[in-house]
């Protein structure tokens, strides 16, 4: 008998774990969009950053080692993603960080809800966000001239893309959230991200840059990230663009909600 | 007790804050630093452009950099503010018999002095990286007169600011428009090279032009933005429109407080 009943048990632990998870990301999505102060910025300035390029550096399209492009907008489509995204991400490791300090997750910790489920509801919220983002920026600039050589296969996979890099992104800084309990501390990692992403080739392309700045560009992963994307948007569907659009990502993701889920544990032993 | 002995305590206040609470003004000081070296590794390569007015990034980037950095130091002091208003300690300041003016001249002889340490921290570290002052000790005096410029103009808009919503959304208000202000110039590249939107706009802002003061000692000679009279007085003049406007606006503002 026990042998029938175990199956069923754990199936319906599973649907209850993915119930109560697909409810905390349900939360945790409505509650960033309710709060335009906080999305706005991660929205409006990589568009911002975008235009002003485009105007800057439409003769820097010349150079050698350059790309072929149409325009600069076409070739800083896939940093306006990458930026995007990353900035927003630390949106809502910064509003875990505040449910820790006002108590809610206390309260979520005392309910009958799983541990994990907890995390990875609010992981998928931030995920789901980003995956938003990225189809805003491209829905935004592909009218004035960030054509996608890929097209619509292309821009899916860069959403897809988008989606997985917040929640990379998400688990670091909800790992931070966890230890520290401080939005402060989260929103301080910002300059972090910033440096990350500078001290990388979304900007230039690594062929223009030279010395220890080209080095640094060549170890970073969001290099890689970055130019797997731009192979989409400039070239076409190719293998190495998709690895490096979806595995990069997946596999920074999957070392980042390791470490949060460790820090989760962590911070439940010491209570 | 006078203005100047006044203005002159409450800098020594805001200057002790230094050491006492460095995460208000490390920003300030590491902005800087960071601009130059990412904006001249990333775009390393703008300066084989035909005509690009310099063959050093460093030597284009840097100033954009310091007058960052000579923002932050103004607008930061306007978050001291909005944390005096918000801790009740500035009620106490006007209720001293202080004169009005030195609550807003002393904060303006302590953004002065935090952008004079922020240059002598900056320009050797510049000068380390291979910044090269073509104009010699006057290309010096050029950007630091530029970055005085933009801290005085910083510290009216974000005193200003302060002033009317006394509390932390000003400081978003600050940043977000100077962060602005300044992009919206010839910041990434130079002026004849921009097209379209950008153009325009930086043609008519004026913060172009305290850039222009600020770069002029350190491009090569014979470019159109080399060191001359012509690219000091719109400069010039710029920052003593603009810091007249902003005092003036913070001085509105503390006259608001009051009543």
């Amino acid at each position: 008998m026990s042998t029938v009943l175990q199956p069923v048990a754990a199936s319906r632990s599973f649907g209850l774990s993915l119930r109560q998870t697909r409810a905390m990301a349900w939360r945790s999505t409505k509650e960033t969009f309710r709060q335009p102060a906080l999305v706005g910025p991660s929205m409006i300035f990589p568009i911002f950053f975008a235009a002003l390029g485009a105007s800057s550096f439409s003769r820097a399209t010349s150079l050698p080692g350059f790309p072929k492009v149409e325009s600069f907008l076409q070739f800083s489509l896939a940093a306006t993603v990458v930026q995007g995204v990353l900035f927003g991400s630390v949106t809502g490791a910064a509003a875990l960080a505040t449910d820790i300090q006002n108590g809610f997750f206390d309260r979520l910790l005392l309910a009958p809800t799983s541990r994990t489920g907890i995390l990875i509801g609010r992981l998928a919220g931030s995920a789901i966000f980003g995956a938003v983002q990225a189809a805003a920026f491209i829905a935004v600039l592909w009218p004035f001239g960030a054509t996608i050589k890929s097209s619509f296969g292309g821009a899916l996979v860069m959403v897809l893309s988008g989606g997985i890099v917040a929640l990379a992104i998400g688990s670091l800084m909800s790992a931070v959230a966890i230890k520290t309990a401080s939005a402060e501390a989260v929103q301080g990692t910002f300059p972090l991200l910033f440096i990350l992403l500078f001290f990388s080739s979304a900007f230039f392309p690594r062929e223009t840059m030279s010395g220890l700045y080209r080095n640094i560009a060549d170890v970073n992963p969001i290099s890689y990230l970055v130019e797997g994307m731009r192979e989409l948007v400039l070239v076409g569907f190719s293998t190495s663009a998709m690895a490096k659009a979806i595995f990069i990502p997946t596999a920074i993701c999957v070392v980042a909600i390791l470490i949060a889920l460790r820090q989760l544990r962590v911070r439940l032993a010491s209570r | 007790m006078s203005t100047m002995r006044s203005a002159g305590q409450i800098s020594l206040r805001n200057l002790r804050a230094i050491p006492r609470l460095p995460s208000a003004f490390f920003p300030a000081l590491l902005m800087p630093i960071f601009t130059m070296i990412a904006f001249s590794g990333t775009f390393y390569a703008v300066t084989k452009i035909p005509g690009f007015p310099t063959d050093r990034s460093i030597n284009w980037y840097m100033p954009i950099g310091v007058l960052f950095g000579s923002s932050f130091s103004g607008i930061g002091i306007g978050f001291t503010t909005i944390r005096d208003i918000e801790t009740g300690f500035y009620d106490r300041l006007r209720m001293s018999p202080a004169p009005r003016n030195a609550l807003i001249i002393g904060p303006l002889f302590t953004a002065w002095m935090r952008t004079v340490i922020l240059n002598l921290i900056v320009v050797p570290i510049g000068v380390a990286l291979g910044v090269r002052f073509e104009g010699g000790i006057l290309a010096v005096l050029s950007l630091l007169a530029a970055s005085l410029g933009m801290s005085t103009l910083s510290l009216g808009w974000g005193l200003g600011l302060a002033y009317r919503f006394r509390d932390m959304r000003a400081a978003a208000i600050m940043q977000l428009s100077i962060f602005i202000g300044l992009y919206l110039t010839s910041a990434q590249m130079p002026l004849e090279f921009i097209d379209g939107w950008l153009h325009h706009v930086a043609t008519y802002n004026p913060i172009t032009y305290i850039l222009y003061l600020a770069r002029q000692g350190l491009v090569l000679d014979g470019t159109s933005h080399d060191m001359s009279w012509s690219n000091t007085w719109p400069g010039l003049l710029a920052i003593v429109v603009l810091s007249g406007l902003a005092l003036a606006f913070a001085r509105r503002g503390l006259d608001k407080l009051d009543k």
